[in-house]
């Protein structure tokens, strides 16, 4: 949390770009799909940073890239201090074993042919060495029991699970391998609000417990102001604003940010009504054709020529945090949920 | 522009329940036993009024008013008991002509996912007109024409060169205003949004239910607005029904269920919605799960998750949470609850 300690996972203007391919026989790029596009982000132990934005904004492929599930078109992911794609075969497996991560969809991301334990004790395959061979049915049962599962389950199949259940599966796998930072991408959004909850306060204990650093990726503001102790908010590719949780929260500086946090409804009914609504008007540009200077600019009430020629970077504007807009303007939000 | 769709139509006087649904029951006949999805709701809604129905996945929520659309899938769905009245009438007892006649004047509805609900081999302004091809009779070059006014109206920019598009040319946001176009198009008493929002992004979601409020007071319809979303409902609701296992558990005011829940489940609820400066502290969720409606437990079908269940010798006379089941009665006017300790718990 502390700025002092190392952090133990640096992204560096990491940018993913995906070509457009026209033709079947004589394919020819025609385009670039600019799903991440120089984003930066720090990482500290035991910390939960928090990545908010709405679909198609790239926050799924930095989960991705992050994972080495894709390769960046460029920028660096740096682990305690090393390049990761400067890492060789030994060191790139240590790196797989430290950060792993929960998907969304616990429904998809688990195979329906092997049981929970098989499910859980598969990475020990790959990484012998974590886990002795004896112990391993021994440990399931653990790991089964650490996430609030009946450890008597390990022979049953993923479909005998509900949803909140099968992401507590999920949790179990990722947590196999001991790692040091989790990626979470939504790992609540496809729950209901009362399971939700329950898999958030798990993976609140899990932390506490284990201390774990997480990514949480989510487009739900209360579900990451929850958890998150810093956050970055993106916007077509691009983190737009970043800070503490209170920074971007209670004194927001991008209007993108400002009309987010504005867009969610809130829950007193003392307080409907209360709230000034900012309704952005017009969708999210195509991330293939992006607009240029500013990308928020085309929904963007604030827009001036600057916003046009220039592409704001992300920097301290006087907020006291890094916001990307040439106007940036603290507001005080008072929250009223 | 034909007057139907501009002026307000004001039926009955205002108060007089346009949509009553009474005790409805509705099963599904599988090969692997029966599932009760809906067991006995209540409710009416007025002219001008929005009812929302609050419900996790598996509540009953969007079988209920598939019910009163008259798009159940029957077979494996019957609707078992109950009856849905519009001014009066049984739409369940009218002929199936009549039915069709009321679906689009009378009960119009907007679905979740615009997408798949669309049809992909015909032009929006085509799925648009229809609706007046249909029912009115129209020619074609009317219907295109109230499609294009139609469009306008739900904010669709350029509606006259899009009139011609087809749904996988539009983004999530303008789907679902071509949705609530052709729910529109014949100006229904009562349009049913079932889960309207849910499957867009937040700042698209604050423009379509503001969409949705604009167009409800300008033609004084009846909304009944089904979702999981509690922030939701409290911004456009003017009463709530909370469904659990196919049954309402609490209804009344917004004001009064979200400020006093009378329920467990309610409360239950509220509680495991992430609230603001909460960093750092636990939620307090509802233990377990919904429950499986194939198999829904005796008594009160909550009492398994429920902190405050009194079972065997713990409970009053009459009121087992695990033996009776709770009817959903009046506990104060205008407020009932489906709780048998209700007043014990939550006071008068």
């Amino acid at each position: 949390m502390s700025d002092s300690r190392e952090p133990i996972l640096v992204i560096k203007d990491l940018v993913k770009h995906f070509p457009l391919t026209s033709g079947i026989v004589f394919r020819r790029t025609v385009g670039q799909v600019q799903a991440v596009d120089g984003v930066s982000l720090e990482l500290y132990p035991g910390e939960t940073m928090g990545l908010v934005g709405e679909s198609g904004c790239g926050k799924s492929t930095v989960s991705k890239l992050m994972m080495g599930l894709t390769k960046p078109t460029s920028g660096q992911i740096i682990f305690e201090g090393k390049d990761v794609a400067g890492m060789g075969r030994r060191e790139l497996r240590r790196y797989r074993r430290q950060v792993q991560i929960v998907f969304q969809d616990p429904y998809a991301s688990l195979n329906p042919r092997m049981t929970v334990g098989n499910i859980v004790a598969e990475a020990w395959e790959i990484h012998p060495d974590v886990v002795p061979k004896k112990e391993r049915s021994r440990r399931v049962r653990e790991l089964l029991d650490l996430v609030g599962l009946n450890p008597d389950y390990v022979n049953r199949y993923p479909h005998q699970f509900s949803g909140g259940q099968r992401q507590r599966i999920g949790v179990a796998r990722a947590l196999a391998l001991r790692p040091s930072v989790l990626v979470c991408d939504e790992p609540v959004s496809a729950l209901d609000v009362s399971v939700q909850a329950q898999v958030m306060n798990l993976l609140e204990d899990l932390q506490d417990e284990l201390g774990l650093s997480y990514l949480f990726i989510a487009h739900d503001l209360s579900v990451v102001r929850h958890l998150s102790d810093r956050v970055a908010v993106m916007y077509l590719g691009r983190i737009v604003e970043s800070g503490s949780h209170a920074d971007v929260y209670d004194r927001p500086a991008h209007p993108y940010t400002q009309a987010l946090l504005s867009a969610v409804p809130v829950h007193e009914p003392a307080l409907r009504g209360a709230k000034e609504r900012i309704v952005l008007t017009g969708d999210v540009p195509s991330p293939a054709n992006p607009p240029s200077g500013c990308r928020f600019r085309t929904r963007c009430w604030k827009a001036q020529q600057i916003c046009v020629d220039e592409d704001p970077a992300l920097t301290d504007r006087g907020q006291g945090h890094p916001s990307a807009c040439h106007f940036a303007e603290s507001v005080e939000i008072v929250h009223v949920d | 522009m034909s007057e139907t769709l501009t002026t307000p139509q004001f039926a009955g006087s205002v108060g007089v329940p346009v949509l009553e649904v009474d005790d409805l029951h509705v099963e599904f006949r599988t090969t692997y036993g029966t599932v009760s999805a809906v067991n006995g709701i209540t409710y009416s809604v007025n002219k001008g009024e929005t009812l929302a129905i609050l419900g996790e996945s598996g509540s009953g929520k969007s079988v209920s008013v598939q019910a009163v659309m008259g798009i159940l899938d029957t077979p494996p769905g019957f609707i078992t008991s109950g009856s849905i009245r519009f001014h009066g009438e049984d739409i369940l007892k009218m002929s199936s002509h009549k039915q069709r006649i009321l679906r689009g004047p009378g009960i119009a509805m907007v679905f979740q996912d615009a997408l798949s609900s669309l049809n992909p081999v015909f032009s929006v302004g085509h799925q648009i007109g229809e609706m007046h091809r249909a029912h009115q009779g129209a020619s074609r070059r009317e219907a295109k024409a109230k499609a294009i006014e139609l469009m306008e109206r739900v904010g669709i920019p350029a509606a006259r060169e899009r009139v011609n598009d087809y749904p996988h040319q539009f983004s999530g946001g303008m789907r679902q205003r071509v949705m609530i176009a052709m729910a529109l198009a014949l100006d229904p008493e009562i349009l049913i949004a079932d889960e309207p929002t849910t499957a867009l992004d937040v700042t698209v979601q604050a423009q379509i239910m503001e969409l949705l409020s604009d167009l409800q007071a300008d033609t004084g319809m009846g909304l009944i607005l089904i979702t999981h979303d509690l922030g939701v409902v409290n911004e456009v609701a003017d009463r709530v029904a909370v469904m659990y296992a196919g049954k309402i558990v609490e209804s009344g005011t917004i004001d009064e269920v979200f400020t006093s829940p009378t329920h467990p489940y309610t409360a239950g609820l509220m509680s495991s919605v992430p609230q603001a400066e909460s960093k750092g502290t636990r939620l307090n969720p509802i233990t377990g799960q919904p429950p499986n409606l194939a198999a829904i437990p005796a008594g009160c079908s909550f009492h398994p998750r429920c902190p405050h269940a009194r079972v065997g010798s713990a409970a009053a006379p009459g009121r087992d949470c695990a033996v009776e089941v709770p009817d959903l009665r009046e506990v104060r006017p205008g407020r009932k609850s489906g709780c048998h300790y209700s007043e014990e718990l939550y006071g008068e």
